[in-house]
């Protein structure tokens, strides 16, 4: 009779209904004085005890299989196994290692107004990101500054991750534009050398740079892919050095603040345009549910969670409510400005001096 | 009064003898074949049952540590919630609390020292502070002459630490860290170890992972024979807000428990002891419903954590009184939890996962199931024992083997020539 067989619960189950109702009808038989009556009726009640114990016993060891049979109960089992390795499926599916997760597919220079064409002014390249985790493949831009090449390999750059939807084109906004902002503060000494990353807001359906349930993972993508292809590809410094940090224009304001308060361990500073950021931009998320879209409203996170170790510069505004709301280890500041443009030089040189001072060193 | 402690079973052990007496001594009153009589015969027996039933669960829970407290098992007291916002967070990631739990103690394995010694029963400290006079404290040790030092030197030392979550707010004051003997020589002075993060099932405390599994005395005397190289040990509750299973699930507008193990630990650790920093040097196991969290947390942050053993674990997302709702009511977010899911829906991870069962486990075909969805670049290995139940002494057979596979896996400490100098603690 099995430990965890029906049968074994059927004969506890009978012998428990037998000794309680022949306890109760043969109740007064034991009512008498003296030791043996006594001795009977503990008799009796222990064995009715143990009979209810086991029957428990036996009914919640059978919901879990805690133990499965009567010498796993008493530890006597010795069988053992062996260690194999999966062989299903492997060919059913494709291999996702197949893309790598950095793809360059042009490179130019960068062109500064005004100065010659020998300049010292770093490399753009646009590249195809590939995200083995979040599966997403983005096409961005990388600045490398002027001298990467030469920088000995164990001085590592710290990263700035520039989000918006202007890089594409040639507008002031573009990639080559802003790298050309990027190299002249550098030349002019005030901002220390980066490397900058260039990738669009909008992933997929989403513009929130959001793990969307059901949907694009772009969240995943920006703190965990992107670092792991930045850094299979370049001379970059780990976040975990705190020498990563986001830019953005207002097309890429929420995705930054978002990141940077639900990815703090990846990303140490942000600066983006001042703006409530309570919702998510474009549509809302098609698996979303209430307590999902809560956690979407950047105030309700800055409220109730812990306040991040991050750094936050908001540019063009009164950086209200955030200034109210942050508490160490969170630190906002605001600049306004006059001219409405985005102040990507500005804010260039803000997040340089935010980037932890030896962020590229490795050990 | 402690809910493990001796006096608290103890008096529940008294009252099922005492229903016992006074049942006995009664018995002559409600003699007589009548119905009111019957009936109170009928009650004495479920009263006296009732109380032999309580000291039944209060014994076994004692002994198997499921609830350690009375906040463990009924809430509101201390378990840990997230840190207020608005307050700052604390200096140091993580607190020495306990450091005299004895060097390796515990566990059915015993190191080859200890065979002749004398073996010592230590009481934690903190667990003397918080279950006075439970069988929690009994640790078996080793052979201590020469001192505790010769002792940590030899056989290596387990600490109880108090871990906060920097960016979750989550924080826990009964993770307990197994550094090696490795640790403290002078030839590992500047090495850096690769850590396993040990999880739990659910409920339990802790220790169980030091009395029941015995990892550290299993990780010491396989070190010690040469089958494996030496690894810093991170022992935590799989619950960090017990009565809850909050099965490493970032909650939606709740506890962010995966990035707790997936982040917040992983800094803390980094930040405090010698250890490696990249993937290749972390690995994630655990048991029942930590084998389901060290699987998950190694699928979904596969740059942190390279490997994971889930040893008779589960690979979906459960839910159940014990849980509340974790998935926000989504039924897309919850599907994202559910391992087997992602494997069928979401790109494989770059990581390795060793899944253990025993054929006459429940969980048996559904850890099959998993391992059939598992395709490059994920690699799937499976451990299955003929025979075994859900318990401890399935997973005692399984761990060395476990151990040796996630040996292969990790990156070693490189040790350095000796340089006399004793190596700096933490």
């Amino acid at each position: 009779m099995g430990l965890t067989s029906a049968v074994l619960v059927a004969v506890l189950a009978v012998t428990v209904a037998v000794l309680l109702a022949g306890l109760v009808w043969l109740w007064p038989r034991l009512a008498g004085r003296g030791i043996r009556p006594v001795l009977a009726r503990v008799a009796f009640l222990g064995c009715l005890e143990l009979t209810v114990l086991s029957l428990i016993f036996v009914v919640v060891n059978r919901s879990a299989v805690f133990y499965s049979s009567w010498s796993d109960f008493f530890g006597t089992d010795t069988g053992s196994g062996a260690i194999i390795a999966s062989q299903h499926g492997g060919a059913r599916y494709s291999d996702s290692r197949s893309l790598p997760p950095v793809v360059v597919t042009a490179r130019s220079a960068v062109r500064l107004p005004g100065r010659g064409r020998r300049a010292q002014t770093g490399r753009l390249q646009t590249v195809r990101l590939h995200g083995l985790l979040s599966g997403l493949s983005v096409t961005g831009y990388v600045y490398l500054p002027a001298g990467y090449t030469a920088r000995p390999a164990a001085r590592h750059l710290p990263v700035a991750v520039l989000i918006s939807d202007e890089i594409g084109g040639a507008a002031p906004g573009s990639a080559q534009r802003i790298s050309a902002v990027a190299a002249d503060e550098m030349a002019a000494g005030r901002l220390r050398p980066l490397i900058l990353v260039m990738l669009p807001a909008r992933i997929g359906q989403d513009r929130g740079c959001l793990d969307v349930p059901g949907g694009a993972q772009a969240a995943t993508f920006f703190s965990q892919d992107l670092p792991h292809a930045v850094d299979s590809a370049y001379r970059a410094a780990s976040p975990v050095s705190r020498g990563w940090a986001l830019l953005a224009d207002s097309s890429g304001g929420y995705c930054a603040l978002q990141l940077a308060l639900t990815s703090s361990q990846t990303f140490a500073a942000a600066a983006l345009p001042a703006a409530g950021y309570q919702a998510p931009p474009g549509p809302g998320q098609p698996g979303g549910s209430r307590p999902l879209s809560t956690q979407d409203n950047l105030q309700w996170l800055v409220r109730h969670r812990p306040m991040q170790p991050v750094s936050v510069l908001f540019t063009g505004g009164s950086g209200q409510p955030w200034l109210s709301l942050a508490r160490p280890p969170m630190r906002v500041t605001s600049v306004g400005q006059a001219d409405g443009q985005w102040p990507a030089a500005s804010a260039l040189d803000w997040i340089g001096g935010e980037l932890s001072p030896d962020a590229g060193v490795r050990g | 009064m402690g809910l493990t402690s001796g006096l608290f079973i103890g008096l529940t052990i008294a009252a099922a003898v005492a229903g016992l007496a006074v049942t006995v001594w009664l018995w002559p009153r409600v003699a007589r074949q009548r119905a009111g009589p019957i009936a109170a015969r009928l009650g004495l027996v479920a009263v006296s049952q009732a109380l032999a039933v309580v000291a039944l669960l209060a014994w076994i829970n004692g002994y198997f540590m499921f609830f350690g407290s009375w906040s463990a098992l009924f809430g509101g007291g201390s378990a840990p919630p997230a840190q207020p916002a608005g307050t700052a967070a604390p200096s140091s990631p993580i607190t020495i609390t306990g450091t005299d739990l004895g060097p390796v103690p515990g566990g059915s394995s015993v190191l080859p020292e200890a065979v002749n010694g004398r073996l010592v029963a230590k009481a934690p400290r903190y667990y003397a502070e918080h279950h006075t006079g439970t069988s929690l404290a009994t640790a078996g040790g080793l052979n201590l002459s020469g001192g505790a030092d010769r002792a940590v030197r030899s056989v290596g030392e387990v600490l109880q630490v108090m871990i906060r979550g920097e960016h979750t707010g989550i924080s826990t004051g009964s993770a307990l860290v197994y550094l090696p003997p490795e640790y403290f020589q002078p030839a590992y002075a500047h090495a850096r170890f690769p850590v396993v993060l040990a999880l739990t099932g659910y409920p339990n405390v802790t220790w169980s992972i030091v009395r029941f599994l015995a990892l550290p005395a299993t990780a010491a005397r396989l070190t010690a024979d040469g089958k494996i190289r030496p690894a810093v040990y991170v022992m935590m509750n799989v619950s960090v807000a017990l009565p809850r299973d909050t099965e490493c699930t970032n909650i939606p507008a709740g506890l962010q428990v995966e990035s707790f193990f997936g982040h917040d630990v992983p800094l803390a650790v980094q930040q405090t002891f010698r250890v490696r920093s990249d993937g290749s040097g972390w690995a994630a196991l655990g048991y029942s419903t930590g084998g389901y969290c060290a699987a998950k947390l190694a699928m979904l942050n596969p740059y942190q954590f390279s490997a994971a053993v889930a040893m008779s674990g589960y690979y979906r997302a459960i839910t159940d009184n014990t849980t509340g709702n974790l998935y926000g009511g989504s039924r897309a977010y919850r599907q994202e939890n559910n391992l087997d899911w992602r494997l069928r829906n979401l790109p494989a991870p770059p990581v390795s996962v060793l899944a253990t069962a025993s054929r006459a486990e429940g969980i048996y075909p559904g850890t099959r199931a998993f391992l059939r969805l598992i395709r490059p670049p994920m690699r799937g290995y499976s451990l299955f024992l003929p025979q075994g139940g859900h318990n401890y002494g399935t997973w005692d057979r399984e761990l060395p083997q476990c151990l040796e596979w996630l040996n292969q896996r990790l990156t070693a400490a490189r040790p350095h020539a000796a340089l006399g100098q004793p190596a700096p603690i933490g």
